[in-house]
C-alpha cells in the first residue's frame, strides 16, 4: 500500500442544495489502494448521498470537510473532471437517455478520457467494446440498445459495469448495486466486479449497501457502519454479518441522532 | 407593413415574369396577382397566426425581386458552402442546384430519362411538358388559399417539375441544393412532384445560406401528388442564416394506398413559417408527417400543420420535436380533420420540446375535428427541460457539459430521423445540430 491513499476523506458535512438540510454530518473514511470497503447502513444514514457527493452531483453542497483523491483536492472538480481522474459511480438508479445507443454514448466517454489531441480510432473501440461485453457475458446486439431505455433492473446494473469495465477507473463508488436484483443476476454483477478486480488489484472499491447478500459475493476487506450521516463503527467482514444477526438497531441505540430520533429503517 | 407593396412586387413584375410565357401561365399568374391584391394580410387575430405577428416580422415593401443573371452552371463557379452540402451527400438519381431562385444546374440519371422520369426547371418543363403543369400547377396550393399563396403563385421565378411515370422506382432520392446570397430579396419559387400510380420516389430540398445584412424572404410553394399506390418521401431541410423569413406552403395529395410521408428540419432563419396540409383523398393513403427543429438566439419557427382523411381507411401519423436554446421560440399548431365519411380512419399527431434555456419558449395548440364515428384519433403535445439527471448521468462518464447536452439533444431528436432514415440525410442534419450546439457551450 502506498503512502498516499486514493481515497481520504475527513469531517465531510454536506447538504442538500439550496436547503437546510443536513445528511453528512463529519464523515472521516480512508481508502487505500486496491482496497474494497463496504459502507452499511440503514436507509435515510446518508450512504446514497456520500455515493453522489464524491461523484459530484450539483443536487448536494458540500458545507465542510475534505475530500481528497489520489492527493488531489477532489471537491473543486466538476463532474466530468472526476471521472477523467479516475471516479466512477455506478449509479443505484440508472438514467436513460433516450435515443442515445449504448455504443455512441461510450465513445463519447471513451474519447473523453483520451488525452487532449488524441482521437479515438473506431476500429479500436469496436474491437474492444466487443471483447469487455464477452468478458462480462453480454451479447454484442446490447450495444445497439439506447442507454437503459426499457432495460430490466438486471440490465441497468450490467450497464453501469460495462461503462466501469470501459472506462477503468481507479475508484469505483457502487452504490446499492444489489438493490433490485434477484439472486442470479447479482451473482453475474459481481461476477463481473470480480474479473475487472482480477484485471486491475490496484482498483480500489467502494461498496455501498444496505444488505450483508451482495458482500457474500464481493469480499470487502473493510467494513463500515453508517448512521445519521457518519461512520459509527469500522471493521472487517465481520461487521457486516454482525449486523446482518442484529440489525442497525444497535447503533441507533449507541448513536442517537442529532436531534434524538433515530431515522428507523 | 401594408397590404400594398412597392414597385418591386408588384404588377409590373408580374407582367415582366410573365414575358414569353404561355398564354394559360400569363392568364394564372395575373388571376394570382389580383386575388393576391384582394386578399388582406394575415394578423395576429387571425388563429392561424396568432403568434407570429407578420406586421412586426416581415417588411414586403423593402423587398426587390433578383435582377441578376441566373449563376453558371460550372460548379468551381458556386459558393463554398454549396459545394460542401452537395459533397455531404450520398448517391443520388438526380441533382438540381439553385442559386439565388434560379435553377442553374440540373442532371438525371439517363437509364430514368429512358423511363420517362422528368426533373428540370419549370421553365424548362414550360418548353417541353407544358401540358403537364397546365394540369398541374397551381391546382394543388391555389393562389385562393391565401395572401403567401397568391403572391407566390403570381411572382414564382423559377421552380422544379418532377414526374415519375407508372410504376417507375427510384431506388435513389432526387436531391435539389439551393444556395441564397442576396440580402434585401424576395425568392419566390414553386416545387411540383407527380408520381404516377404504383411509382416509388424519394425527394430532398436544402436550402442554405449565410447570415443576411437586412431581410430577405423566400417563399416556396410545394405541391405533392402521389397516385394510387405510390410512395413518395418529401424532405425539406432548411439552413438559412439569420435574418432570413422562411415561408413554405406544403401541400400533400395522397390517392388510393399511396403512401406519402414528409420530413421538415428546421434550422436556420430569423423567421420561419411552414403551412403543410397532407390530404389523404384516396382509401387506404397513408402519410407520416415528420418535423424536427432546433432554435437558438431569438429564432422564431411556427409550423401549422394539418391531417385531413377524406376517405376511409385512411392514416396519419404526426411526430414533430424540437429543441429550443436562446431566447428562440417555436408555435406547432395541428389540426386532424376527419371528413364524414372517412371511417376507420387512423390519426395520430405529436408534438414535443425540449427547452434547453429559461429564455426559450414553445406555445403547443393541437386539436381535432371528427366527423365520423368509427375512428382512432388522438393528439399529445409534451414539453420538458433538459432532465439535470441525464446530464449528471453523462458528465459523470467524462462527458463535458457541451457534450452532454449534445447527446441528450442528438437522442431526443434522433427519434425523428429514424422514422424517414434516408441516405445521407441524418448525417447531414446530425452535423448541422451539433454545429449549432457548438456555439452554445
Amino acid at each position: 500500500m502506498s503512502d498516499v491513499p486514493v481515497l481520504r476523506i475527513e469531517g465531510l458535512e454536506a447538504k442538500v442544495a439550496e436547503s437546510e438540510l443536513g445528511i453528512l454530518n463529519g464523515l472521516d473514511l480512508q481508502i487505500g489502494k486496491g482496497e474494497i470497503h463496504a459502507i452499511m447502513g440503514p436507509n435515510g444514514s446518508g450512504k446514497s448521498t456520500l455515493a453522489k457527493v464524491l461523484a459530484g452531483h450539483p443536487g448536494y453542497e458540500v458545507t465542510s470537510g475534505t475530500v481528497t483523491f489520489r492527493g488531489e483536492d477532489l471537491l473543486t472538480l466538476e463532474a466530468d473532471e472526476r471521472s477523467l481522474a479516475g471516479v466512477f459511480l455506478a449509479f443505484q438508479y440508472p438514467v436513460e437517455i433516450a435515443g442515445v445507443s449504448i455504443a455512441n454514448f461510450l465513445r463519447t466517454a471513451v474519447q473523453a478520457h483520451l488525452p487532449e489531441g488524441e482521437e479515438l480510432d473506431i476500429f479500436d473501440f469496436s474491437d474492444i467494446l466487443t471483447e469487455r461485453m464477452a468478458m462480462l457475458d453480454m451479447d454484442v446486439t446490447f450495444a445497439e440498445r439506447h442507454v437503459n431505455d426499457g432495460f430490466s433492473g438486471g440490465e441497468k446494473k450490467r450497464n453501469e459495469i460495462l461503462q466501469m469495465a470501459m472506462l477503468k477507473p481507479k475508484l469505483a463508488v457502487m452504490d446499492e448495486t444489489d438493490s433490485g436484483l434477484d439472486i442470479d443476476a447479482l451473482k453475474i454483477v459481481a461476477d463481473g466486479v470480480n474479473k475487472l478486480l482480477a484485471e486491475d488489484p490496484d482498483m480500489s472499491v467502494l461498496l455501498i449497501t444496505h444488505y450483508q447478500r451482495l458482500l457474500d459475493y464481493i469480499k470487502p476487506h473493510h467494513v463500515h457502519v453508517m448512521v445519521d450521516g457518519r461512520i459509527v463503527e469500522s471493521g472487517g467482514p465481520e461487521v457486516a454479518l454482525e449486523l446482518e444477526a442484529n440489525g442497525y438497531r444497535t447503533y441507533e441505540t449507541i448513536e442517537p441522532s442529532a436531534n434524538g430520533s433515530a431515522p428507523v429503517a | 407593413m401594408s397590404d400594398s407593396t412597392t414597385d418591386a412586387l408588384s404588377a409590373v413584375a408580374v407582367d415582366r415574369l410573365s414575358l414569353g410565357e404561355p398564354q394559360w401561365l400569363r392568364e394564372q399568374r395575373a388571376h394570382a396577382w389580383d386575388v393576391y391584391e384582394r386578399t388582406p394580410m394575415p394578423t395576429t387575430r387571425l388563429e392561424q397566426w396568432r403568434y407570429t405577428d407578420l406586421a412586426k416580422t416581415l417588411d414586403l415593401s423593402a423587398l426587390t425581386l433578383s435582377e441578376s443573371q441566373p449563376a453558371q452552371d460550372d460548379p468551381t463557379t458556386w459558393p463554398e458552402r454549396l459545394r460542401v452540402a452537395m459533397d455531404e451527400d450520398h448517391a443520388a438519381s438526380g441533382h438540381i442546384v439553385f442559386i439565388d431562385g434560379r435553377v442553374v444546374h440540373s442532371d438525371l440519371d439517363p437509364s430514368l430519362v429512358a423511363k420517362g422520369v422528368i426533373l428540370m426547371s419549370l421553365h424548362e418543363a414550360l418548353d417541353q411538358h407544358s401540358h403537364l403543369l397546365r394540369e398541374h400547377l397551381t391546382t394543388t396550393v391555389p393562389a385562393e388559399d391565401g395572401k403567401f399563396e397568391a403572391l407566390n403563385a403570381a411572382l414564382w421565378a423559377d421552380g422544379i417539375f418532377l414526374y415519375v411515370p407508372k410504376g417507375t422506382q427510384l431506388d435513389l432520392p432526387v436531391r435539389v441544393t439551393r444556395w441564397l446570397s442576396e440580402s434585401g430579396t424576395a425568392y419566390f419559387s414553386r416545387v411540383l412532384i407527380v408520381a404516377e400510380s404504383h411509382s416509388r420516389i424519394s425527394y430532398v430540398d436544402e436550402v442554405l445560406s449565410d447570415d443576411f445584412s437586412s431581410q430577405t424572404f423566400t417563399s416556396t410553394a410545394v405541391e405533392v401528388v402521389a397516385r394510387d399506390g405510390s410512395q413518395v418521401q418529401y424532405v425539406a431541410v432548411q439552413r438559412l442564416g439569420t435574418n432570413a423569413f422562411y415561408q413554405s406552403v406544403q401541400r400533400t395529395l395522397a390517392h388510393r394506398d399511396s403512401k406519402l410521408d414528409t420530413l421538415n428540419v428546421g434550422l436556420g432563419a430569423s423567421v420561419s413559417r411552414v403551412d403543410l396540409n397532407a390530404k389523404l383523398i384516396g382509401p387506404g393513403a397513408n402519410s407520416d408527417m415528420l418535423g424536427l427543429y432546433f432554435g437558438d438566439a431569438s429564432q422564431h419557427f411556427d409550423f401549422n400543420t394539418s391531417q385531413d382523411h377524406l376517405e376511409p381507411n385512411t392514416g396519419s401519423d404526426l411526430l414533430y420535436k424540437g429543441a429550443l436554446d436562446g431566447d428562440s421560440r417555436a408555435v406547432f399548431r395541428g389540426i386532424i380533420r376527419v371528413h364524414p365519411g372517412a371511417q376507420k380512419t387512423d390519426a395520430y399527431q405529436t408534438c414535443r420540446t425540449l427547452l434547453l434555456s429559461p429564455g426559450a419558449r414553445v406555445d403547443s395548440l393541437p386539436n381535432l375535428e371528427i366527423e365520423a364515428d368509427d375512428v382512432k384519433c388522438s393528439h399529445g403535445a409534451t414539453v420538458g427541460q433538459l432532465d439535470a439527471e441525464a446530464k449528471f448521468y453523462l458528465m459523470s462518464r467524462g462527458l463535458d457539459r457541451v457534450q452532454a447536452e449534445r447527446l441528450v439533444v442528438l437522442g431526443f431528436l434522433g427519434e425523428v430521423m429514424s422514422r424517414l432514415p434516408l441516405g445521407g440525410v441524418v448525417d447531414k442534419v446530425t452535423r448541422a445540430i451539433e454545429e449549432k450546439l457548438a456555439q452554445h457551450g
